[in-house]
């Protein structure tokens, strides 16, 4: 009798969860926008028998019932406690926290994607630039080279990762800017560097570029809290991080000038910074193709940044010393296409990448 | 064929469980009995026609074929006739698998042999064609052995295509099934046993199997590998194949259960044996028995003298290897049993019932080897992985990525090495013989495995595609 009352139990909470489940799949409307992932949701394949022959169908289904998924975030962070709770797992898809920061392990170090930047790097230098351009290179570790030794986690070789990159791109003076950088210089739940704490890069980089920055800033604070990248994809209860913001020398008078959407843009977007990713506050977020010009400059000289996404935070800091700064991201816009926009003649010329990328290079056109 | 295994529908997947499987539960229930039958093979069809449509064409005319020559086996049984068409119905039945499965096997050496360059057909591998091809051939040869023909079409159909069987097994026996498929009963008893099965089934797959295929992934992906790495990486590709493929087998006999039918076991805690005999004997329990009946025993097994025996071992072996895929290291891990099954007749297994201990330790390094050789994509990685085992070649000892990956992957391997003996059973049974721990247990259970479930959605939820290993057979 008592067996036959847990059976009855049993199958009447698989009911509850099966038909729970499938009805709320079903009647519960799916997000238009996955906000911790910062990404558009799969959406509902169209069911055609075209799509269904071809199998199409079932294969966007999958995807569309994943995302689409009830309560969808709940079950992430139930994933990401059990996985570091119950299985002690060392991350979480990659993904883990030590010291209260949240980093991606990268790892390993992946030299043909080196040696792909590399001969991208110097498809530019072959194509635009001559003796009288000064060029140089920079490599920005990601957080993951300040936290995985302390914490046990995996870690590439980033002295190796930057000796290599250094040799292959031989063509550029190499400024080192990784002994200025610690654990503290990056947003806690984002990978990027926070532009209040790179102040000693940017006159790292101005001095070996042969400028001078005035260094007075004023610091702001956005009233925002910023979720960064990392904390959606770690999917566990974690304080936000804050931005803070610098204004004074140059940047205050500075134009910018987004080519890709043909309009004037602030330096610093305060209406983005109370968007989906605060961080897009920064030089409108990732755009192809920026200039920033600075009238009340007291040189002409010009430089082009070949940059990244933290290419955003330090270029503002760099205005001081230039006329004009270009800032080309050639993971969106073909190197080919540059020379209708930016005059390379005798300029200075910077490519400033993070590992993330350089690890990582089939982005880079 | 990659992209063929991709669109399947997986039991652990967000559209079987939350879409496909509460419809065709209450389709089935509230169907009349007449009606059950149908509604099963409909639903069975939908679920085959998920991951390739086209091929349900091919399974069709595979039931229809089986129909007519079981029919004609039937009448012809006692006659020469019934033993042509009993050929026959296998031939074709073989020659469907052989042209899908291993037709670009036998050009690639025909070209490798001759030198010549004849094109392959890269041919998509229809899902499940390995278990329903074995299927059919167990109904036509069990026709001609005296079971009765099936004489409704959608009977066979849904004996080939139930789909809790259906693309990776347990390879059901006709014979076994016959009378189930007629009449079977439901109750809440029984759901609730197969309930129960479903979801642990499901927990070894998704929270034991993924994980440790994770590592195994991490090892083939590193270029830092070390001994201890070599190690990591064979132990836990030797849980992860049983846990996947067991948890597979476990959620299609708790589906059938719930569904009313029994199907049988595919594994009893193989890893436990002490001898490969054993071991074949709790692994795969149905493909093993399988060849035994309609291949082994056929061929004389050992009723004609050690020689002849052995030389069926060789054939049945050669034969399991190569039903596991089309390539040479499919059937060196097929022949590689042979040699140890035909060691253990002749006098390994009397000298291996001397110690409890040592017979296991040999068991399990032989099993570990041969998944070596099953899971290498050539027989060169397969012996570059052996020798990496043992640290012959420039290859260090530890590594910081094996350290990493033992940290990170400890307590699902603990869990694992527990999981694979019958402790945790013995351990439920202790608490359920006292009338406390009973109690406790009638609370507990529900509980748990309604916790499981819960975690292993958020698992899907998060989670990528994770095909099982055996739709690849």
């Amino acid at each position: 009798m008592q067996k036959r009352k847990e059976n009855m139990v049993v199958c009447i909470l698989f009911i509850l969860l099966l038909y729970g489940g499938f009805l709320l799949c079903l009647l519960m409307p799916g997000p238009r926008y996955l906000d911790s992932e910062r990404r558009v949701p799969a959406p509902a394949p169209k069911l055609t028998a075209d799509a269904v022959w071809s199998g199409r169908f079932m294969e966007e289904f999958e995807s569309y019932g994943m995302d689409a998924f009830p309560f969808r975030e709940f079950f992430r962070r139930m994933k990401a406690l059990t996985a570091g709770g119950i299985f002690q797992r060392q991350d979480n898809n990659g993904i883990y926290v030590a010291d209260g920061f949240i980093s991606a392990m990268e790892y390993p170090f992946h030299e043909e994607s080196l040696d792909r930047a590399a001969e991208r790097f110097r498809y530019i230098y072959d194509k635009y630039l001559t003796d009288e351009n000064r060029v140089f290179l920079s490599v920005i570790p990601d957080k993951n080279c300040f936290l995985a030794g302390i914490s046990g986690r995996l870690s590439m070789d980033y002295e190796e990762f930057e000796e290599q990159m250094a040799a292959k791109a031989d063509f550029a003076e190499y400024i080192r800017i990784s002994d200025l950088l610690e654990r503290d210089d990056y947003y806690r739940t984002d990978t990027h560097w926070r532009q209040e704490r790179i102040i000693d890069v940017a006159e790292r980089l101005a001095q070996s570029m042969g400028i001078t920055l005035s260094g007075n800033y004023e610091i702001h604070e956005v009233e925002q809290d910023f979720y960064g990248v990392y904390y959606g994809q770690a999917a566990l209860p974690l304080e936000p991080d804050r931005i803070w913001y610098l204004t004074g020398g140059a940047i205050d008078n500075c134009r910018v000038y987004d080519w890709q959407n043909g309009r004037t843009i602030p330096v610093y977007d305060m209406e983005s910074a109370k968007g989906r990713d605060p961080y897009e506050m920064f030089l409108s977020g990732s755009l192809s193709l920026i200039t920033i010009e600075n009238p009340n400059a007291s040189t002409d000289k010009s430089l082009v940044i070949f940059r990244d996404s933290f290419g955003s935070i330090i270029a503002p800091l760099l205005i001081d010393g230039y006329s004009r700064i270009t800032l080309a991201d050639i993971r969106y816009i073909h190197p080919d296409l540059l020379g209708k926009f930016v005059d390379f003649e005798a300029c200075d010329v910077l490519f400033l990448y993070s590992t993330l990328v350089l690890n990582h290079s089939d982005t880079i056109k | 064929m990659l992209s063929q295994e991709n669109n399947i529908m997986l039991f652990s997947s967000i559209s079987f469980l939350y879409y496909f499987l509460p419809i065709i539960i209450v389709l089935y229930f509230i169907a009349p009995k007449r009606l059950k039958n149908p509604v099963l093979l409909l639903g069975s069809l939908v679920f085959y026609a998920w991951g390739e449509p086209k091929y349900v064409f091919l399974m069709g005319s595979s039931v229809l074929l089986g129909y007519v020559f079981g029919r004609l086996i039937e009448k012809y049984r006692k006659k020469r006739a019934g033993r042509f068409f009993c050929i026959v119905s296998v031939l074709f039945s073989l020659s469907f698998l052989l042209y899908f499965k291993y037709a670009d096997f036998f050009l690639e050496n025909f070209n490798a042999v001759t030198g010549l360059s004849v094109p392959l057909l890269y041919i998509a591998l229809p899902i499940g064609i390995s278990f329903y091809t074995f299927q059919l051939i167990s109904y036509t040869v069990d026709v001609y052995r005296g079971e009765r023909a099936q004489t409704n079409i959608i009977s066979l159909a849904v004996y080939i295509a139930m789909f809790p069987q259906l693309v990776a097994g347990p390879i059901v026996r006709y014979s076994y099934i016959a009378g189930q498929i007629e009449t079977r009963e439901h109750s809440w008893d029984r759901a609730a046993e197969g309930i129960c099965r479903f979801v642990i089934g499901m927990a070894k797959k998704i929270l034991l199997a993924n994980q440790l295929g994770e590592l195994c992934s991490a090892f083939r992906a590193s270029g830092e590998k070390s001994v201890l790495f070599y190690w990591l990486y064979a132990v836990a590709f030797m849980l992860h194949i049983y846990f996947d493929f067991s948890g597979y087998s476990d959620m299609a006999i708790g589906l059938g259960r719930i569904l009313g039918f029994r199907f049988q076991e595919n594994f009893n805690y193989p890893y436990i044996s002490a001898s490969i005999t054993e071991f074949w004997r709790r692994w795969h329990i149905s493909l093993g028995t399988w060849f035994r009946d309609y291949v082994y025993i056929p061929l004389g097994g050992n009723r004609s003298g050690k020689g002849r025996q052995f030389v069926n071992i060789l054939i049945v072996w050669m034969l399991t290897g190569f039903w596991h895929g089309a390539a040479w290291n499919f059937i060196i891990w097929g022949l590689f049993f042979s040699l140890l099954l035909m060691a253990e007749k002749l006098w390994l297994l009397k000298a291996l019932e001397k110690s409890r201990v040592l017979s296991r330790i040999y068991t399990l390094f032989f099993v570990m080897i041969s998944f070596i050789i099953f899971n290498a994509r050539d027989l060169g990685q397969a012996f570059s992985d052996i020798r990496g085992l043992f640290g012959i070649g420039e290859i260090s000892l530890v590594s910081a990525e094996a350290l990493y990956c033992l940290k990170s992957f400890a307590i699902v391997l603990l869990m694992g090495i527990v999981g694979v003996t019958p402790a945790a059973r013995k351990l439920v049974g202790c608490i359920s013989d006292r009338p406390t721990g009973g109690r406790i247990l009638n609370v507990a259970k529900p509980v748990i495995l309604a916790g499981l479930w819960l975690v292993m959605t958020a698992y899907l939820v998060d989670g990528s595609f994770n095909p099982f290993l055996y739709f690849r057979f």
